[in-house]
């Protein structure tokens, strides 16, 4: 599917994410090879620095039918069976290769399935320390040049430095566009509604980087222009969403019909993976390792203790903090899926967190899935019905 | 209580096995009286690749899970659970954990041990050390949250991760980098310690330490190897307990010589062709999954229809360290000597995966254990609150089908701590139909 310039840019974001993956698929048939990966700790730079398309493999509402729990476990959280499940189905058969980084568990524990069971050309294993001291960013440096060396035996060719920073610069522009979108939601009524943002996000994550910013430069020029009406017009409870990866806009559009506008975020996609920049270092591997391993803020990593838990706890929770005084946030959604155990752990100390920030916390743990959605509902109208008495 | 007086007790073939309740017992008291002394105690993991370092530091263990599961076989720990739970803990997740935040969080808020703990409790420690690595992110988080009950505590933690296998290079061309971080990582976890209790490694001590867990190591495999026997003279019955001194007390003289003991004992036994059981006929493996604690006498069930495990994969830990690629006695640096000792451990069966197109070491090793050992089916126990040990263990089941052959295998589902998981009506209806499939197959 070529992207069509005649049509506005929300519409076109709903044209790539309705039909996601079809740009891959036709870059594929122009004989470029694709990339597929997992998770936020995939350095992209590395992978398009290499000619290469990444292409973020994206799970669903419902889990399709397919032979996955033959291969897989029902104890693996919903995303990562709903992921592996989906590429059984043949839905990805157009990636040439797999990269799984050591985020969770979950993931990191099903490489080998994933590595026998689609039968890809190449995957490889990308280790992540939990760690983010001296030696451990060290350690991930060697990391990632082994994963560079991977690659170079898949493509046939070098990797070079130019590239590298070339790429790193292509995925910082990326990245700032991606915060001015969220910067349209700090007006009341937002300029540009949680659900249009989560759909560009998702769409982009299908893209190569270049063409995932002209669409969000798009985006954000209709909207200055007033081009079209991305406003979703109401002057609603403004609420934060905090949580796991999120595999489409449902849950995101559950809480905007009922009445609320979701303004900011903590998520996969979202801020967590989007917002933090890549320094320009002389070693372009200085800065992607910093990027990576201590700026995306994911309960994955081992967070040092402070002095005393009340400052761990400010520092820890510093950016979500921030964003609730940034953005007005009302209330906070926290939503944890079940058998997520890097945020299942930290459920209780961020409720109190917030709790001590005086805002009303609505936590979800459910599977991400249409009928938990059903049930969610009425829980989430309750929950703004407290939210409108905050202010 | 009732419940617990009711309930049968495993029984256990080998009589050196049998101390090792008393020995779980010696090591809370030991902590409980470190406690009163003023002597440093630390939660601790199992597997953690800092055995040497905190005996050296004389600093006396906790063994968490190990506390957890003592909770499980008791039939004692739904009401930590439930604490847990109550505090916003997610049922899902590890319930070792969530057994011993539950434990925390009681203690904390009363002041004292809670009523009646199993063995006299889990004591209030002075540091906790996470291991994390790539084995499992509850032991990354558990400390972390535990901060929450006990925010004075410090919490370090240590990242000691392994090469992955890839088909397409060897792990030997990144071994090195590995290592140098493992070594930082202990480096600063002695640092920590030395802060901690204000005294300085005894690093003599310490080689001397890391010295006596590789010959411990060694005569664990040399006394597990001798279970291929016919009949076997111990079977994962008994190996759950044999894993108290393997897993929390290497680095001291009473594990090795608690292994002298059990070497004795089944040289004895083969010798006079005493088996587990009188009439062994079906051998089995356990390929995978962490006990259900609660649920130990499955195996007396399986003996008494005729099956015994001479091997399993859980909680053998250890390889013969004269087995490896490398003269681990030639390193003089103690800390770079465990980290090569834990690369080389995880990395074991990596080369024999090379050899058998499409293999995976995991798979590779139970191949081995099935030959070694005469192995005519496979038993995996899925504990839905556990993904580090349980995730990937159908695909390995799978890939041993396929390149290997079609191995009667039954995977058992339930918990390590959680008994509400657990069926034993079904349980044993499974075995029965486990037993009877074996049996045919053997009978043609
Ligand atoms: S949702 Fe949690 S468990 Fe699942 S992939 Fe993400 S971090 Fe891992
Ligand atoms: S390995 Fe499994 S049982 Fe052990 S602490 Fe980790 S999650 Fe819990």
């Amino acid at each position: 599917m070529t992207i069509d310039n005649s049509t506005d840019s929300l519409t076109r974001v709903e044209q790539i994410y309705n039909d996601y993956g079809s740009r891959a698929k036709e870059l594929k048939e122009q004989g470029t090879k694709i990339v597929g990966y997992l998770c936020a700790y995939t350095p992209l730079e590395i992978i398009t620095a290499a000619g290469l398309i990444p292409f973020r493999i994206k799970s669903c509402t419902d889990k399709p039918d397919s032979q996955a729990d033959n291969y897989m476990e029902n104890i693996v959280c919903d995303h990562v069976r709903n992921c592996f499940a989906l590429s059984l189905t043949g839905k990805y058969n157009f990636i040439d290769g797999l990269v799984i980084p050591h985020a969770c568990d979950n993931i990191s524990r099903t490489y080998n399935i994933w590595k026998h069971c689609p039968g890809l050309p190449y995957t490889h294993f990308l280790n992540l320390p939990h760690n983010t001291d001296r030696s451990s960013i060290e350690f991930f440096k060697a990391v990632l040049g082994s994963f560079i060396k991977s690659l170079e035996i898949f493509t046939g060719k070098p990797i070079s430095h130019d590239a590298l920073t070339e790429s790193i610069n292509l995925y910082n522009d990326n990245r700032i566009k991606i915060h001015e979108l969220y910067e349209l939601r700090k007006h009341n009524p937002p300029l540009l509604s949680g659900t249009h943002v989560m759909q560009t996000l998702i769409a982009g994550m299908s893209l190569p980087v270049a063409e995932s910013t002209k669409l969000i430069n798009n985006i954000i020029s209709d909207i200055k222009q007033n081009k079209h009406s991305a406003s979703p017009g109401k002057n609603g409870a403004r609420i934060m969403i905090i949580g796991t990866e999120v595999a489409d806009i449902s849950l995101i559009k559950l809480v905007e019909d009922s009445g609320a506008n979701i303004i900011i975020d903590e998520l996969c996609p979202g801020t967590r993976e989007n917002f933090p920049l890549t320094d320009i270092t002389d070693d372009p591997l200085d800065g992607l390792a910093e990027r990576y391993l201590k700026k995306i803020n994911c309960a994955r990593t081992f967070f040092e203790p402070e002095k005393s838990y009340q400052e761990y706890l400010e520092k820890r929770y510093s950016t979500i903090h921030q964003f609730i005084r940034d953005y007005h946030v009302n209330g906070v959604i926290l939503y944890i899926r079940k058998y997520c155990d890097p945020f299942g752990f930290d459920v209780p100390e961020i409720r109190n967190y917030l709790h001590s920030l005086q805002i009303p916390v609505l936590y979800l743990e459910e599977d991400y899935s249409r009928s938990s959605f059903s049930r969610l509902s009425t829980k989430i109208q309750a929950f703004l019905e407290i939210t409108s008495t905050y202010e | 209580m009732e419940e617990i007086k009711k309930r049968e007790t495993r029984k256990i073939a080998t009589e050196t096995a049998a101390r090792v309740g008393l020995m779980v017992k010696g090591l809370l008291s030991e902590a409980r009286k470190a406690k009163e002394e003023h002597r440093p105690v630390a939660y601790t993991f199992i597997c953690c690749s800092y055995d040497e370092i905190i005996r050296a530091m004389d600093i006396v263990p906790h063994w968490v899970e190990n506390y957890a599961g003592i909770c499980s076989a008791r039939r004692d720990a739904q009401r930590f659970l439930e604490k847990a739970e109550s505090n916003n803990f997610s049922r899902s997740l590890c319930t070792y954990a969530l057994c011993g935040l539950g434990f925390d969080a009681q203690r904390e808020e009363s002041g004292g041990m809670p009523p009646n703990a199993p063995w006299g409790g889990q004591v209030r420690p002075d540091m906790m050390l996470s291991s994390g690595q790539m084995l499992c992110d509850s032991r990354v988080k558990w400390f972390q949250a535990a901060r929450s009950y006990m925010p004075d505590v410090p919490v370090y933690e240590i990242d000691t991760p392994w090469p992955q296998y890839e088909d397409y290079c060897d792990y030997k061309d990144v071994q090195n980098y590995y290592i140098k971080y493992i070594v930082e990582q202990l480096r600063g976890l002695v640092k920590f310690l030395e802060k901690q209790t204000g005294r300085k490694m005894n690093w003599d001590r310490l080689s001397e330490l890391v010295n006596l867990v590789d010959r411990t190591w060694n005569l664990i495999w040399e006394t597990y190897e001798l279970r291929r026997a016919l009949p076997t003279p111990m079977d994962t019955g008994d190996a759950m307990n044999t894993m108290v001194p393997l897993a929390f007390m290497m680095g001291t003289q009473q594990a090795y010589d608690f292994f002298k003991d059990l070497h004795d004992e089944l040289q004895h036994r083969i010798a006079h062709k005493t088996g587990v059981i009188s009439d062994e006929k079906y051998r089995l493996i356990w390929g995978g999954g962490l006990p259900s604690w609660f649920a130990l006498t499955d195996f007396n069930y399986f003996n008494s229809k005729g099956a015994v495990f001479p091997v399993e994969t859980t909680y053998r830990m250890i390889e013969a360290t004269y087995n490896f690629d490398i003269d681990l006695s030639k390193i003089n640096d103690p800390l770079e000597h465990i980290a090569w000792r834990w690369v080389k451990y995880w990395t074991y069966w990596y080369d024999r995966a090379r050899k058998r197109p499409h293999s995976q070491p995991d798979v590779e090793r139970l191949i081995q254990y099935i030959e070694d050992y005469q192995i005519d089916g496979i038993v995996m126990h899925e504990a839905f609150s556990c993904r580090a040990w349980h995730v990937g263990l159908l695909g390995q089941l799978k890939l041993l089908k396929k390149i290997y052959r079609n191995i009667p295998s039954l995977v058992l589902e339930s918990d390590i701590v959680d008994i509400s998981s657990y069926n034993e009506a079904d349980t044993r209806a499974r075995i029965d139909a486990f037993i009877d499939t074996i049996a045919v197959i053997k009978g043609k």
